[in-house]
């Protein structure tokens, strides 16, 4: 039996491998579903209602049910259905799997963000802009950008803090982020049985990651201070 | 001609009638005060000629240049649109500066963009229209650290920056506490004389007495009268008038 200062290296360096797929999925996720929220909700906006009732339906589906149901059915979906896993075995496969099941699950939760963000924006700033012989571009880019940023980015902050935990889903379909890493060694991994602090000491991980990423929501928060809406 | 001359402008918001057969003209350096109760079509009126609405029909002649004609309004671009639209300025009740920039970059906005001018230029144009309205110690405050009659006054500016031939009012001081209109009234008044023609909506009666050279009076989207103060506050003829300005002059 190892004591806990023996254990501790091994621990440590299996949940750091861990908490790396854990940090994978939470960028990938961001970086597909920030623009992908932005197309979703210009969509939800259409003018061409079947294209605004359609992706409102969409919306309302994704963000009406749980996404670790969403997770199971993109994993195991396609192969139920056409009989072909597209998806490819082992950990790249599944990571794939999570990373599309997250992006479209965010994407729709951040364009309801943004919508709220662009809706919020008076008309009269629109109409001063037009009235100033600005065109389309100029009133969006120079004028409501800024003010739909500084509407977005209190809501936005929470939904990404919650994407940080919300990584931890993906382990349903055996992706091996940081609390299935933990997790292992309950059982037996790395030469260690039935240890439960290590999944316990993942919780550290997390709040060390969320304290960074609301020290920096904060700082943009203040710098967007010296203007009020 | 005059200067200019809206001829029948009519506009309709579904089945609502608006505006109904609107014609007036106005000459170079003329303040015009429009005047009418609530409802009446003033605002929408202004909005027309900015091309904030686009009317069913008529005509709007500036300067010899047909700016819209109901008739051939399809054929209108973005582009045209945007230039047509810069002979008015508007200053819009509730201000609608800009938040994120200070008094001076509220002004400075639209001239840098066009790029007709040096930055240094358009620097010195945004500062002396800050000058002329009051406002030389507030140039780096932000929009929210302004009173409401200064952020008025900062929307007038702005409005001069791109030297409209036709400055538009739509009820400037409608919006500011009692205290606060002064001070806006004023600097409208001290446009007057240069070479800015004005058109304002106003329930500032004794405002468009003192300021305007001729009063418009509407009612139910129609122009009910039109002369000069003295005429339509010493001699009003229509049933309509005489009632508003009864209700105008109470006090409560
Ligand atoms: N976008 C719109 N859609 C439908 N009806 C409208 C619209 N804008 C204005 N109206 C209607 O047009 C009429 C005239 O409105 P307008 O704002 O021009 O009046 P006003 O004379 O400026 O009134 P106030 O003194 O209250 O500002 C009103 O009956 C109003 O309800
Ligand atoms: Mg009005």
């Amino acid at each position: 039996m190892l004591t806990f200062w023996e254990q501790f290296p091994i621990v440590f360096s299996a949940l750091n491998e861990g908490f790396v797929q854990t940090l994978k999925l939470f960028f990938i996720t961001l970086l597909g579903a920030l623009p992908l929220g932005l197309l979703i909700s210009f969509c939800s906006m259409s003018k061409f209602a079947p294209l605004q009732k359609l992706t409102r339906m969409i919306i309302w589906i994704v963000r009406g049910s749980p996404l670790m149901l969403q997770l199971l059915i993109i994993f195991f979906g396609p192969g139920l259905l056409f009989g072909v896993p597209i998806w490819g075995g082992g950990e790249s496969g599944r990571f794939t799997a999570a990373a599309v099941a997250f992006i479209i699950n965010y994407a729709c939760y951040f364009s309801e963000i943004y919508r709220s963000g662009i809706e919020s924006i008076p008309h009269g700033q629109y109409e001063a802009g037009q009235v100033l012989g600005m065109t389309k571009r100029q009133i969006f880019f120079k004028v409501t950008l800024l003010q739909m940023v500084k509407r977005i980015v209190p809501p936005m902050s929470n939904e990404i803090i919650t994407l940080v935990k919300d990584t931890s889903l993906a382990r349903i379909i055996a992706l091996q982020e940081i609390i299935w890493a933990g997790e292992a060694f309950t059982t037996t991994s790395h030469g260690i049985s039935g240890q439960v602090w290590p999944l316990f000491f993942t919780g550290v991980y997390y709040l060390a990651f969320n304290g960074i990423l609301t020290i920096l929501f904060s700082k943009l928060e203040k710098k967007l201070d010296y203007f009020k809406i | 001609m005059a200067f200019l001359q809206v001829n029948h402008i009519e506009k309709h918001f579904g089945s609502t009638k608006v505006l109904e057969n609107i014609s007036f003209s106005m000459e170079k350096g003329q303040v015009l005060a429009i005047i009418g109760s609530s409802g009446s079509g003033k605002t929408t009126l202004l909005r027309c000629l900015n091309f904030l609405e686009t009317p069913g029909s008529g005509q709007i002649v500036l300067n010899d240049e047909v700016l819209f004609d109901g008739e051939t309004y399809h054929a209108i671009s973005d582009e045209e649109q945007r230039k047509k639209r810069l002979h008015f300025g508007m200053v819009f009740q509730s201000f609608n500066l800009f938040p994120q920039y200070t008094a001076l970059q509220n002004v400075t906005l639209a001239p840098s963009l066009q790029k007709k001018q040096s930055a240094e230029e358009i620097d010195a144009l945004g500062k002396s229209l800050l000058k002329k309205v009051g406002l030389e110690n507030k140039m780096d405050f932000y929009p929210c650290q302004l009173s409401g009659g200064q952020q008025q006054r900062v929307a007038i500016a702005r409005a001069l920056a791109l030297h409209p031939d036709i400055l538009c009012f739509d009820e400037p001081t409608s919006a500011l506490d009692p205290e606060l209109t002064g001070e806006v009234l004023k600097v409208i008044k001290g446009l007057k004389g240069g070479d800015s023609t004005m058109i304002i909506v106003t329930h500032e009666m004794e405002f468009a007495k003192n300021v305007a050279d001729r009063i418009i009076f509407m009612a139910d989207g129609v122009i009910e009268e039109e002369g000069t103060p003295d005429e339509i506050f010493g001699n009003p003829k229509s049933e309509k008038i005489k009632a508003f300005l009864a209700k105008s002059l109470e006090t409560i």
